[in-house]
């Protein structure tokens, strides 16, 4: 492949890497006008509020016979009690296995008998839901979404084959491709005591000693009516939908406690550096960053387009550097990661062992270079022109248009956040932009370092960027406890 | 569960799998409204053919205001040999490294600055370019793709370092991804004469060593318009692409055709075995079975087979496997489909501490009795669920339609294949899906990969600790 494609991720930036318009590219008068004319509205909702304080969004989309929700459960791992990191995932998990009058393979048999849908996820602030259907089979969905949410059986002999197979498989992934790992180490390095640091899926040593009778608790004080978002697409009439809905999840009892809200957060000062030893490792993946913007930030929109030129497209500085000009590596990409407070905001890429040092130091370079420099008129432009095109695409199917409607409904924003993000977009200021680069990207001063590879290799490396605090890849956790690290 | 992914490369779709032993499902009252809609979606396609035997099939959708350009080319792993393997996705690679009109570096500067983006893969048969941009770039992406397809120019300098990010792509999919390295090995092994047996990535010595003149002698051979298939799909109009296309591409001269691949892979007469011994947290099992080309009549009916077998939470491997025996923490299932006879794949990732051997005497029965029962009525009527409703997701979008409609034009020689597909599915029986297992699970037509974690050496663990 030319690039790693990232996943479609809705109304964020967390795609692949990037590199830098050098010289001027003519802006092309026209194209924005087009894009702008071009920009894709979301499609309404028929919204309904349930007396439990379920929301319920609806959207029409008869042009293909299927049918797709995105639901979340607000919540997530930061309902999990201290010291049970990883019981959101537990319980996310065990929703799918047995509900209502089915058991688990009988579930399973349902969803799989029709040609459906239908994933738990757990998240930081919520349990996300997502399921998609034939359009004759609707019915049977509702059916299987009210019972996994309101009738969970959680049998015992389930909660003990999951919770093994969670933590077996937490394992088994540090055999596979690290870059997906990468954003949980630093995570879990990054915010240190605070409940963003959690890994969402738990970690090994955590998740082993769960019980079932955590899992109950975690239901009864964190899922209930009270805390669901659900939106609908696809081909059906709206007003039966909800009535159907409604007669479903109406009496959904609230959940016993209020939803968890985690603590601000803000940028760190100095640097540390974490370096989990990987002795096979032919190859270093490190990512550094810092604490950036939450999703209702008010330079949302602006950081954006910053992040595009950073390390949000194969042309972005950081791919240039990296990739483009000097063949050390694959990608190199930047990530900004917006919860409901201030989330990370990492930039990461991976080399071969004997080039870690130089990989790393010219990323540290970029960044400083940006945060001087800002970017000229031309790479503006061309970075709103990428925006504007490329935002219809995450939109086009009925699994996105939910995704969207949910995720507006969590964050307390409404369709202007989508419908005026082209004119944002168009009209971002070059000063204002250049002042939020300065505030916003991670300074080089400031750094929380991660770096994954063969230690006896690259520890030389990892003291030049400050205190190293060491572990290993077999360790059952992502980040050690925090302590005084080493000097 | 995502260890080895596994997703079905299956004729219409990469889909997840499942198995039911419950109720029977419904069979498709939905068959009626798939019907209708193929045949509305048939007739908005438009083709032509260039004089220089360029074909071009357009979809029109108006629906969103972009677009997704797919230019396929005839070229793989599967016209390599040994001192050029990796070559075909080098290749890749280069196509976005400068040319006449647009230097090195230009065309992504470009493009990005129209608000496209692009990608491109490489497999063992074609070769796919990928552009995805609002229609107002419509005619600088012909400018552009013309600038390439006509007048590439393969700068020594660029070439040089572009070994390396090829080689930092291999050590991330394969040498420090233990499920792509035992595949590698896995495919190698199982293939003694055709050059399916090659690493798409490429060997790590071939990387470091192609010439200059290997990768100009690949652009004149293969990188002819009579060696592509363009596929657009999205706001544009027939019209306006075929009058882009004689402008833009119509130009560029045929070549003549590429040497066919003549090797044919001789039947194996015995089970072959590879195991692959490192530092690792848990071990793997892979199991691949020659099957037939994507072009054959059983592909469906091994297509059904495999999901049954693999797909989802319901399949049979996963229940026995995962859910009753805990012997593994995922299953997958991979059909490869290609010009030639390729491989069906099993893949299995075992917990710490898990026995191959063991799993391997479970997949052997259930195979074995996939092979003389077959698979029950709920099950045949599941897949095919599965199989109408891939179908519909993936015609959701432009680079689903634009990927599929290529996939059945380039491996089956007609796009209007794609919109007869869920018929042909629906037509398959128990007995041809019986007849199939029991002719591509046999243990001589298979080669088995193990990995097996070794401990770290004394010096690596006391490296580690201090």
């Amino acid at each position: 492949m030319k690039g790693l494609k990232a996943g479609v991720v809705l109304a964020a930036w967390s795609l692949t890497a990037a590199a830098a318009p050098a010289a001027e590219s003519p802006r092309p008068a026209v194209v924005t006008r087009d894009a702008t004319r071009d920009a894709v509205v979301l499609p309404p909702a028929r919204t309904v509020t349930l007396k439990n304080g379920a929301r319920l969004l609806l959207v029409e989309k008869r042009d293909v016979p299927l049918v797709a929700f995105s639901a979340r459960v607000r919540g997530g791992s930061l309902g999990d009690p201290a010291g049970k990191e990883g019981l959101a995932a537990l319980t996310a998990e065990l929703l799918q296995r047995g509900a209502g009058a089915r058991d688990a393979n009988q579930f399973a048999d349902a969803v799989d008998g029709v040609g459906g849908s239908l994933e738990v996820s757990p998240g930081l602030e919520a349990l996300v839901v997502r399921g998609q259907f034939m359009a004759r089979d609707i019915p049977l969905m509702v059916e299987l979404l009210a019972d996994l949410l309101q009738r969970p059986r959680f049998e015992q002999a389930e909660v003990d084959k999951t919770r093994e197979r969670m933590v077996s498989t937490l394992a088994a992934e540090k055999d596979g491709d690290l870059r997906q790992l990468m954003p949980v180490y630093f995570q879990a390095f990054h915010f240190g005591a605070h409940p963003y640091a959690r890994p969402v899926g738990g970690n090994e040593a955590s998740l082993a000693p769960l019980q079932r009778e955590d899992v109950l608790a975690y239901a009864k004080a964190q899922l209930g009516g009270d805390r669901l978002i659900l939106s609908v697409v696809g081909d059906f009439d709206a007003k039966q939908l909800a009535t159907r809905l409604e007669a479903a999840l109406g009496g959904w009892a609230r959940a016993s406690s209020p939803a968890p809200v985690a603590p601000p957060t803000a940028p760190t000062k100095g640097r540390r550096v974490l370096l989990v030893d990987k002795p096979d490792a032919t190859q270093t993946y490190f990512t550094l960053g810092n604490t950036g913007i939450s999703r209702t930030d008010a330079e949302r929109v602006e950081l954006g387009v910053a992040n595009t030129v950073l390390g949000g497209r194969f042309t972005s500085l950081l791919n240039t550097a990296l990739r483009i000009k000097s063949g050390l590596t694959y990608g190199a990409s930047s990530r900004l990661s917006t919860p409901l407070r201030a989330g990370a905001y990492s930039v990461a890429s991976y080399t071969k062992t004997e080039s870690t040092g130089q990989a790393m130091d010219l990323t540290v370079e970029v960044l400083t270079r940006f945060r001087e420099q800002g970017l000229d008129a031309p790479t503006l432009a061309s970075a709103q022109e990428y925006v504007l095109g490329q935002f219809p695409p995450t939109l086009e199917t009925g699994a996105q248009i939910a995704a969207q409607w949910s995720e507006l409904a969590f964050f307390g924003l409404d369709a202007s956040d989508v419908d005026d993000y082209a004119r944002r977009v168009s009209q971002v200021d070059p000063a204002r932009l250049k002042a939020v680069i300065q505030h916003r990207v991670p300074a080089p001063e400031d750094l929380t370092v991660v770096m994954v590879g063969k230690a006896a290799d690259i520890r030389e490396v990892a003291r030049t960027y400050g205190p190293v605090t060491e572990m290993r890849i077999a360790d059952p956790f992502f980040a050690p406890p925090p302590k005084a690290p080493k000097p | 569960m995502r260890g080895q992914k596994c997703f079905i490369a299956s004729l219409m779709l990469a889909g997840t799998v499942a198995c039911a032993q419950g109720r029977a499902a419904k069979a498709p009252a939905a068959a009626d409204t798939t019907a209708k809609a193929t045949a509305t979606a048939s007739a908005q396609v438009r083709t032509r053919t260039l004089s220089n035997g360029l074909k071009i099939i357009v979809w029109p959708v108006p629906a969103n205001p972009s677009v997704a350009l797919y230019n396929w080319f005839r070229v793989g792993s599967r016209n390599e040999r040994p001192g050029i393997t990796g070559l075909s996705h080098f290749f890749e690679h280069m196509m976005f490294n400068g040319a006449k009109k647009y230097g090195p570096g230009e065309f992504d500067r470009v493009m990005e600055a129209h608000g496209g983006s692009n990608n491109a893969y490489t497999s063992e048969d074609v070769t796919v370019y990928q552009d995805w941009f609002p229609r107002s770039a419509l005619e600088t992406i012909f400018d552009l793709e013309a600038d390439r397809l006509g007048h590439l120019a393969i700068d020594p300098k660029v070439v040089e370092s572009e070994r390396g990010v090829v080689y930092s792509e291999r050590r991330s999919s394969v040498d420090n991804n233990n499920a792509g390295l035992l595949m590698e090995q896995v495919q190698s092994t199982a293939f003694v004469a055709h050059p399916y047996q090659i690493p798409t990535i490429g060997w790590p010595s071939d990387i470091e060593s192609w010439k200059q003149e290997d990768l100009e002698r690949y652009f004149r051979t293969y990188y002819a318009p009579n060696n592509a298939t363009l596929i657009v799909v999205g706001a544009v109009t027939p019209e306006q692409i075929f009058t882009l296309a004689e402008k833009y591409l119509a130009p560029i001269p045929a070549q003549p055709e590429p040497e066919p691949v003549r090797t044919q892979e001789p039947p194996q007469l015995g089970e072959r075995r590879v195991t692959v011994r490192k530092l690792a947290q848990a071990p793997l099992l892979q199991m691949a079975f020659h099957s037939p080309r994507a072009r054959d009549a059983q592909m469906p009916a091994l297509d059904l087979l495999v999901r049954v077998l693999t797909e989802g939470d319901s399949s049979r491997l996963h229940r026995r496997l995962v859910e009753e025996e805990r012997v593994a923490l995922a299953v997958g299932g991979y059909l490869g489909a290609g010009f030639d006879p390729s491989l069906t794949w099993v893949l299995v990732d075992l917990p710490p501490g898990g026995d191959p051997t063991r799993v391997e005497a479970l997949l052997d029965a259930e195979l074995a009795r996939v092979s003389t029962e077959g698979i029950t009525d709920a099950e045949l009527r599941k897949a095919k669920n599965i199989v109408v409703a891939d179908f519909w997701r993936r015609l959701e979008t432009n680079s689903g339609r634009a990927q599929a409609l290529g996939t059945f034009e380039v491996f089956h020689g007609d796009w209007q294949a794609l919109f007869g597909a869920p018929e042909r599915y629906e037509a398959v029986t128990r007995e041809q899906v019986r007849q199939v297992a029991a002719q591509v699970f046999g243990r001589n037509n298979r080669t088995v990969g193990v990995l097996v974690p070794e401990q770290a050496s004394g010096d690596a663990k006391q490296e580690a600790a201090r």
